[in-house]
């Protein structure tokens, strides 16, 4: 093999590694050495919270990794920008999908607010998902392996689960952002019933869709308001 | 002279002026009608269209008739092409529909008109907030943007010379986002796209 054929297969093996390296999620050692360069006072509980989200495919990693390192390069105190990370933080160790929480704090940077605008507004959508993830096991609504369903207590897969959990709680803060009344339920189901309508068959199941709009009602969604703005 | 003599005297003069001018009287129809061939005016065409159409005793039950037949094919045409018609959107393209491919990611435009604009960029859920320049390469201040994006929602707004612009009037919906208005697309529900 000549000189020239050694250095094409070389130049191949490093491109591969370089592009798998890019394509693949961030592990949880580069989210450690992120965390670091903030730096954050709770590592340990941050980082058990990312390895407990990563072992979920909707996890939004490379959007984590982003707002870490947005946050790094963000002039304010540390202490703000753990506030930040701590409610998603919160969100993944409870379970919670943390997709629409990550954007909404990239959208929050990225519109130049401040911290705590940014980690007011995250904590009360983190206690709509949490409201609504409630509302919906009240309504015997559950998410899980499809083998435990049944038709009073159907079992929804997970990914499918947290879809309609964000979608119905994004919809209620966005309202509520909005100017909207946590008492005008009608109003909010009206807006929940559109969102839910718009994403059938394109994210959402269309039996999911009609499950949730069958069981829920006006009052719920109320409810369900008045916990996150009390 | 008495009245029957002025009587009869007077109706034998007329039946000799008639008696002499009957020589006259033969062919004056067909004289006269000759006479007036050539100075008849001519007619143009919606007068002799008029002249045609124009109801005639005989001719009226025939031409409500002949109007009515029309107006029924006409309505029974109308109403079996129109449901074969493609209306828009189902048969049509829209040069601002967005095109699907195999995998189900379509190439979404993004146009803004901003006539003194420098710098134009998109930002959204789709690009983590980080802007995807617009451009204007013709200079008509129409700036434009070909976005892949998989079926989804997205909030997206515009960053003009550094200023948010969050209503797009092409969006699905407006929302308020950290007190400002975000714009939402829909993404594959019915290749609307918009």
């Amino acid at each position: 093999m000549n000189r020239i054929a050694v250095r094409t297969v070389g130049i191949v093996m490093m491109l591969a590694f370089l592009v798998s390296g890019a394509t693949a999620g961030a592990s949880l050692s580069e989210f450690e050495q992120a965390l670091r360069a903030i730096p954050v006072s709770n590592l340990d509980y941050i980082l058990a919270s990312i390895q407990l989200g990563m072992t979920q495919s909707d996890f939004p990693d490379d959007g984590l990794m982003r707002l870490i390192d947005r946050l790094t390069r963000r002039t304010a105190s540390a202490f703000e920008k753990e506030a930040v990370l701590l409610v998603i933080a919160r969100g993944s160790s409870d379970g919670l999908p943390v997709e629409g929480l990550v954007n909404q704090a990239l959208e929050g940077l990225a519109r130049g607010v401040s911290l705590q605008w940014i980690e007011q507004n995250l904590s009360e959508r983190l206690v709509l998902l949490s409201e609504t993830r409630d509302l919906l096991y009240s309504k015997g609504i559950f998410s899980g392996s499809q083998g435990s369903s049944t038709a009073a207590t159907p079992t929804i897969p997970t990914l499918r689960f947290n879809q309609l959990l964000i979608n119905i709680s994004e919809t209620i803060g966005d309202f509520l952002e909005g100017g909207g009344s946590p008492f005008d339920g009608y109003v909010l189901y009206e807006e929940v019933r559109n969102r839910l309508t718009m994403l059938e068959g394109v994210t959402l199941s269309a039996d999911d869709v009609a499950l949730v709009l069958d069981r829920i009602d006006a009052s719920d969604l109320t409810q369900v308001a008045l916990a996150a703005v009390s | 002279m008495k009245d029957d003599a002025f009587e009869t005297l007077l109706r034998d003069a007329l039946r000799a002026d008639v008696k002499a001018s009957q020589g006259c009287l033969a062919d004056l129809e067909e004289r006269v009608a000759s006479e007036l061939g050539d100075r008849r005016p001519r007619l143009r065409w919606f007068q002799w269209l008029a002249q045609l159409l124009a109801p005639t005793r005989s001719g009226r039950i025939g031409q409500i008739a002949v109007v009515g037949a029309t107006a029924a094919i006409f309505l029974f045409l109308g109403v079996t092409l129109s449901d074969n018609v493609p209306r828009m959107g189902e048969g049509t393209q829209l040069s601002l529909q967005p095109v699907q491919s195999a995998d189900g990611t379509q190439e979404v435009l993004f146009v803004l008109p901003a006539l003194d604009a420098e710098d134009v960029a998109v930002v959204g859920s789709f690009n983590a907030w980080e802007g995807t320049d617009l451009s204007d390469p013709d200079g008509d201040g129409i700036w434009t943007a070909s976005i892949p994006l998989s079926p989804g929602r997205y909030e997206y707004a515009f960053i003009i010379d550094g200023r948010w612009w969050g209503q797009d009037p092409l969006a699905d919906e407006y929302i308020q986002s950290f007190g400002e208005y975000s714009s939402v697309r829909y993404i594959g529900r019915g290749g609307d796209g918009a």
